[in-house]
């Protein structure tokens, strides 16, 4: 065998162990929740067991099922990202694009608005949606999940709308499209995977939100990630249904994760690319 | 028409129109995060327990002054520098580390940007169950499950206090190491090649390679990424909350977890306040300073 075998069967020993030491958790979680509760307890812990889906079972159709909770999610995680979406393209073009008076200190007026700690607005909202009368209802939890979607998602649009090719626009304003036409006929088409991207991340965020959740939402809306909460907070822990409940609620995130993999690389290492070579 | 006024006559429309796409936004921001922090600053100011409500009045600093002498505060702020510290330092080597080694490897990349991908997806609270339950229990976590087969005996893993600690640091760090690995892949991949190959021809080393070409050239996206991690560390909440609750007693706590127990579970609106404030000026100065050094 040569060296250089040698070095690739080595690296990919290390590499192996990234994997594994990244997909642990998760698998773990994929035997547990097809364990009996009694196997989960058994030590050592057994790897060959005859699976049961009891847990998915229980935590889907059980008497304290979390199929409403999903539901929920689904419903504030929509919602925040329909609303971001329109609100942030608009910006992120102009921002991008044209002539924009007090194009620097808006900019940096939304760049500090993403960097505003979570708790530092938790605590003001639950007196104000107190006092309106919002709290445990959908409406306020959008509200609050556009103060990190909104400046995340114009700023990760900037960075795609400044890479599209000024021609066709500049050819449709000559041709004497307005300004609106040309916005909708001419660069949307050209931004539709900036805006796919986006709109990942943004529902991403929004479904895994948990702070924002657990504070201000309730009994009538509940995302998933606080149900989870509740099944470790109970007397005696049911851990199949646990790692079931919690394989139910990612679900989503996981399958869109592996499935729009390339996108979200991509979007995540925006600026990354940008910089480099730059001293 | 002389040619400043035929300008005018092309910019004016522009202009208004671009202010008229950005105004939506900016007016949300305004209504959504800086009028709820004006009004933060302004409870941080007031004596405001819901235990006992009816009883808010302003108080001026009291709450920073009480805040100076709180011991708890200022072991949450210790912890803060240090868990952020430690999680972005080990995220970066790390990370780092991992796309060098992965470049390396001629096939199966797509495995490990998938495998990357895992951590990065998942909701901070289920990470933080999941290591709780599955990895760290006494018994039957994995974890301690090894431990106890390596022969070094089974730990209260998140009860001891110092286990706690490095537990949480632990966690926080497994979750978002890929995120740099991938950033770092993206930067690295980005590198031209011909650097290389001069330096090869040089008969410079690996290590010195690395150090006088590679690091200089990937600096801007390292400063970056130090600044997102280090941005998101600071202000981590779930996956503590799920592992410790700040606990055992507070020793996990840093400012965000102490100023969410002061303000939701010992009710002091106004005092958890002020502590959010210190939160959001010691973010506000970190990230300053980073992006100045990012120049």
């Amino acid at each position: 065998m040569t060296s250089r075998r040698l070095r690739t069967l080595a690296l990919m020993a290390v590499g192996a162990c990234l994997l594994a030491i990244w997909t642990v958790p998760i698998l773990l979680a994929v035997i547990t929740s097809l364990k009996d509760e009694k196997e989960v307890l058994a030590y050592p812990p057994t790897l060959w067991f005859t699976p049961t889906l009891k847990a998915f079972d229980a935590v889907l159709f059980g008497p304290t099922n979390i199929l409403g909770d999903l539901a929920t999610s689904l419903i504030v995680a929509i919602a925040t990202t329909v609303l971001t979406i329109v609100i942030a393209v608009p910006a992120a073009y102009a921002f991008a694009r044209l002539k924009l008076p007090g194009r620097k200190p808006l900019g940096f007026y939304v760049l500090a608005t993403q960097l505003v700690p979570p708790i530092g607005l938790i605590i003001p909202y639950f007196l104000i949606l107190n006092r309106i009368g919002w709290m445990d209802s959908y409406r306020g939890l959008v509200l609050i999940y556009m103060t990190f979607s909104l400046p995340f998602a114009i700023w990760l649009l900037v960075s795609y709308f400044e890479d599209i090719p000024r021609e066709m626009e500049e050819a449709a304003l000559i041709d004497r499209a307005s300004r609106w036409q040309a916005l909708w006929h001419v660069v949307l088409p050209q931004a539709r995977g900036a805006i796919a991207v986006t709109v990942i991340f943004v529902f991403l965020n929004a479904w895994n939100e948990f702070l924002f959740a657990v504070v201000l939402g309730g009994a009538n809306v509940r995302p998933v990630t606080v149900s989870m909460y509740n099944y470790i907070n109970t007397e005696q822990t049911q851990w199949a249904q646990l790692a079931a409940a919690a394989l139910m609620a990612m679900l989503p995130v996981i399958v869109l994760g592996l499935a729009a993999q390339k996108h979200i690389v991509n979007g995540l290492t925006a600026g990354a690319v940008k910089g480099v070579g730059r001293r | 028409m002389s040619p400043q006024q035929r300008l005018t006559l092309v910019e004016k429309p522009e202009r208004r129109f671009a202010l008229t796409l950005v105004a939506p936004g900016v007016l949300v921001l305004a209504v959504t995060t800086t009028f709820p922090l004006v009004f933060l600053l302004w409870q941080s100011l007031q004596n405001i327990n819901l235990a006992m409500p009816g009883m808010e009045r302003f108080v001026g600093a009291d709450n920073y002054v009480r805040m100076w002498g709180d011991a708890r505060f200022w072991a949450a702020f210790a912890f803060t520098i240090i868990y952020s510290g430690v999680t972005v330092s080990l995220q970066l080597v790390i990370g780092l580390g991992m796309a060098l080694v992965i470049l390396q490897i001629p096939r199966a990349q797509w495995a490990f940007r998938m495998a990357a991908i895992l951590p990065i997806v998942l909701a901070p609270v289920v990470a933080g169950l999941f290591w709780r339950s599955l990895m760290l229990t006494p018994d039957f976590g994995i974890v301690d499950f090894a431990s106890r087969s390596l022969g070094l005996g089974s730990h209260n893993w998140l009860g001891d206090p110092t286990l706690a600690r490095v537990s949480v640091i632990a966690i926080h760090t497994w979750q978002w190491t890929p995120f740099v690995f991938l950033y770092m892949l993206a930067a690295l991949a980005a590198l031209p090649a011909d650097l290389y190959e001069a330096a090869r021809i040089d008969r410079a080393s690996a290590w010195r390679r690395f150090v006088h070409i590679t690091l200089p050239l990937i600096r801007p996206a390292i400063v970056v990424v130090v600044i997102l991690r280090i941005t998101v560390a600071l202000s981590a909440f779930a996956a503590i909350y799920a592992a410790t609750g700040g606990g055992p007693g507070t020793v996990t706590e840093i400012i965000n977890l102490y100023a969410y127990r002061v303000s939701f579970v010992e009710l002091s609106l106004g005092y958890g306040a002020a502590a959010a404030v210190v939160l959001l000026v010691l973010t506000m100065l970190v990230a300053g300073l980073l992006f100045r050094i990012r120049r």
